[in-house]
């Protein structure tokens, strides 16, 4: 699984990280399998804060 | 002379009989013999024969052509006429190959599924492998066939212009998308798949296979994911079963080691014949009627009181870390099966889910805990399980707030999903839920569908308003964007396109409901024949199910609410409460549509704020290309889901939680919302409750949280990765030197000759936790 190569004693070429997401509810295992419009959707994702905000007058 | 004629799309064009003059030069070139003024005599005939036929006459392109190779042939031109039709029939495949579903055919064959859109519609299938591609065929086809011949014209016209979608469109006119499989029904007495009958399981290692088949069976006979609804309840007889069966064999056990051997079948008849009278057996919560019968028995058995009672002792000390121990690796399996097992002819992971969350039995509570401790620690290699999706039903009095008998295991569950992204959490407190909810019958605890989908009101049986045993039939969204691009600033015009687009979509349900309605019981093996639908157990093999589908949903979505909004009035919901009470008035408006069609049907129409994978990109493509590119709208490569609040929107996470609950509330086919939490969560785990907490306050009814779950497959690292592994160091696929991961602890027992291709059990065992800084 590791995918070592002799030659260069290095461990792992080519072995891509795995991030995993979320997309309709379903884990999904990378982001290579998203369809091209969940793709942009994804990475356009920002985070939210959990502070409460400054209650408005 | 002839009127016109006609093509083959149909349109009318006029006739030019040196067309057909050039054609047969065409033939008589190829056969090399070109003789002009055959050709001509030959064109006049075949014109001759459709005037003699009447006057007003306009044949087809292929009635022509087919006389022109009756009339080659009675010139004497076989040879020809043979020429002819080869190259007719070449003509044809041409077309038929530039035909949009030969094109379709073309990309699944040769793309790549990493350069193919059509070959990732769904993120689950696997489009590069031979079963995913025969699947696609076959779907692509059935979506073709049914457009050019089943769909009512002005369906297939809204469908195809993207005005709404029909989902799951290539299992139109098969079968029905999901159900919350009770499965403490199901087991009892057990089962057959169709393949061969499974006897009522026996443990609780049984119990989690079968729930594993129940699943996978019942994938293949609809067209959505699956849910089993009580997993706690379900599986806790599983559990008490185990625990009486490990319990008699430690007492047999004991007796064996202190030399007062017993006979194991007798002990096992003079417990049953306890429980045969008194109801009560060996459990979890030791029950002093069972035990004090039990003694006497034991002690005629063996001869000896002290020694009797010992043997209790020893039995009660023993079996419940044992059953504990054989839960875990029950759950455990039932993780690492649905995790690779596979459905519809291998091409797919069944879509799976499970609910639990309020069995405060002790046997439902170990399922509960050792479900989340095996979803902690993850798969094989340390990976996140993907499936089940797992939800946790919250509740006041039950596990929400300390002093609640499942307290613990809420706490357990915010511990896991803060690592693992699972479980989910159900709010059987929102108003709407609790609103079905009777604490005397389970099975209207509320459920959902990992994708959200939502059961419970039945207006067809208001006996029946409950979770179990019910789905959704189908369902088709709305491209609200659209209706308010094209509405131009006019409410009033949207308003009318709405409720148009809504009763056309109503219609469609209704027509596919009648296809749906006449299928027997024998095409759904499982589903209806092991009496999974409520009501089906009643039926026969020939029955139609067209009643009982009745308990079903048929569901109307929508899309880019946000996008509407900003098309409509220039802002989001996100951007004032103005547009917020804007974007309650057009789902409330929607809520109102379905709730008048479930009064005028007696049927389960109900409205769903859509989870759209392959539909997120296909009205905003078709929108772009109809009106270009449009700020806060077309400008995107999707449309924001359902009634979210953007995602690239900044926001805080509870403004975003007390903006999306009120429209949870009009959904009733199903909703979720998400908050994205950065960094490490598992690290912040007060911040993740507090989300959730607020999410229960504001009447959310089904809500996750997501954050980044990376791992390193060549480390075994499991956390957030930037650009750099922050264990080995490498960059997304790099090498690393052998010695460096050695170094780490890591590949310990291996050398250049033994580093195969296959994950090593001792260098598994050699990993070591990550430092988190």
């Amino acid at each position: 699984m590791a995918n070592y190569n002799p030659e260069t004693g290095l461990v792992g070429e080519g072995v891509k990280f795995e991030r995993i997401r979320r997309i309709t509810g379903y884990l999904v295992g990378t982001v290579d399998r998203f369809n091209d419009a969940k793709r942009a959707e994804e990475s356009q994702r920002v985070k939210h804060t959990v502070v409460k905000p400054v209650e408005k007058n | 002379m002839l009127n016109g004629i006609i093509k083959r799309d149909g349109r009318v064009v006029m006739y030019d009989i040196s067309k057909i003059k050039m054609a047969i030069l065409k033939a008589m070139e190829a056969d090399g013999k070109t003789d002009f003024a055959k050709a001509e005599e030959i064109a006049v005939n075949v014109e001759n024969h459709f005037v003699e036929r009447g006057a007003n006459i306009t044949p087809t392109v292929e009635e022509i052509q087919d006389q022109v190779e009756v009339e080659l042939m009675k010139a004497g031109f076989d040879s020809v006429a043979k020429r002819y039709i080869l190259y007719r029939a070449s003509r044809n495949n041409i077309r038929e190959r530039n035909t949009s579903l030969m094109k379709i055919f073309d990309e699944i064959t040769f793309s790549d599924a990493l350069n193919s859109d059509v070959k990732r519609e769904n993120a689950n299938v696997d489009g590069d492998t031979a079963m995913g591609t025969m699947l696609k065929y076959g779907s692509e086809g059935a979506k073709d066939y049914y457009l050019k011949f089943l769909l009512a014209p002005d369906q297939a016209q809204a469908h195809k212009d993207g005005y709404i979608h029909i989902h799951d469109f290539d299992f139109y006119a098969l079968t029905t998308t999901c159900t919350q499989i009770d499965i403490k029904r199901l087991f009892k007495d057990g089962f057959s798949t169709g393949h061969g009958f499974l006897r009522e399981p026996n443990d609780i290692a049984s119990y989690s296979a079968l729930a594993c088949i129940a699943i996978q069976s019942n994938q293949n006979d609809q067209h959505g994911g699956q849910s089993i609804v009580n997993f706690d309840y379900g599986l806790a007889d599983g559990v008490a079963k185990t625990y009486r069966k490990l319990y008699l064999k430690n007492i047999e056990k004991y007796c064996e080691i202190v030399e007062c051997p017993i006979d194991y079948e007798q002990l096992k008849e003079a417990s049953y014949d306890i429980t045969e009278r008194t109801g009560k057996m060996p459990a979890l919560k030791a029950d002093e009627t069972y035990l004090a019968e039990e003694l006497a028995v034991l002690e005629k058995l063996i001869g000896d009181k002290a020694i009797a009672e010992k043997a209790q002792k020893f039995a009660l000390k023993k079996t419940e870390s044992e059953t504990d121990k054989a839960t875990y690796q029950a759950m455990e399996a039932l993780i690492h099966n649905l995790n690779t097992m596979h459905s519809r002819a291998g091409a797919q992971t069944p879509f799976s889910s499970v609910n639990y969350g309020m069995d405060t039995s002790a046997e439902g509570r170990m399922v509960m805990k050792n479900m989340l401790l095996a979803t902690e620690a993850g798969l094989g290699h340390g990976e996140t399980p993907i499936f089940p999706i797992q939800i946790f039903r919250v509740k006041d009095g039950i596990n929400y707030n300390p002093g609640d008998p499942n307290y613990d295991l809420f706490q357990l569950a915010i511990k896991v999903s803060a690592k693992r992204l699972f479980p989910n959490f159900s709010f059987q407190d929102a108003p709407f839920n609790l609103a079905s909810y009777n604490p005397d019958d389970v099975r209207t605890e509320i459920g959902y569908m990992g994708c959200r989908t939502r059961v419970v009101a039945n207006n067809y049986d208001k006996n029946n308003e409950i979770t179990y045993s019910r789905g959704n039939l189908s369902f088709t969204s709305i491209n609200l964007p659209r209706l308010a691009i094209e509405a131009k600033g006019d409410e009033a015009e949207f308003y009318r396109n709405l409720k148009k687009y809504m009763d056309l979509c109503g219609k469609q349900l209704l027509d596919r409901f009648a296809i749906q309605k006449k299928k027997k019981v024998r095409n759904f093996p499982f589903l209806m024949g092991q009496g999974v639908w409520l009501g089906s157990e009643g039926l026969g093999p020939d029955d139609e199910v067209g009643e009982v589908l009745k308990h079903g949903t048929l569901s109307i979505g929508f899309i880019g609410l946000a996008e509407t909004l900003t098309a409509l009035y220039g802002h989001h919901h996100g951007e004032g409460e103005e547009y917020q009470a804007k974007g309650l008035e057009i789902v409330g408006f929607m809520r109102n549509v379905v709730d008048e069609m479930c009064e005028k049907t007696g049927l389960n129409f109900s409205l769903l704020a859509t989870p759209a994978e392959g539909l997120s990109g296909r009205f905003v493509r078709m929108d772009k290309k109809r009106f270009g590119r449009i700020a806060g709208v077309t400008d995107k490569d999707y449309y924001t889901n359902s009634f979210h609040v953007p995602v690239a929107y900044q926001i805080s996470a509870f403004d975003k939680i007390r903006l999306e609950a009120p429209y949870h509330a009009f959904t009733n086919a199903g909703h979720i919302t998400y908050v994205e939490l950065d960094g490490d969560v598992s690290q912040n785990l007060e911040a993740f409750e507090a989300v959730v907490r607020a999410m229960k306050e504001y009447g959310i009814g089904y809500g996750a949280i997501n954050h980044p779950v990376d791992r390193d497959p060549v480390c075994g690292y499991n956390g957030i990765i930037g650009d750099v592994c922050p264990r080995c160091g490498r960059r997304d696929g790099e090498g690393v030197p052998l010695e460096k991961l050695q170094k780490l602890g890591l590949y310990k027992h291996l050398n250049a000759s033994t580093l195969g291709q296959c994950g090593n059990p001792d260098e598994e065992a050699d990993r070591i936790p990550n430092p988190l800084v």
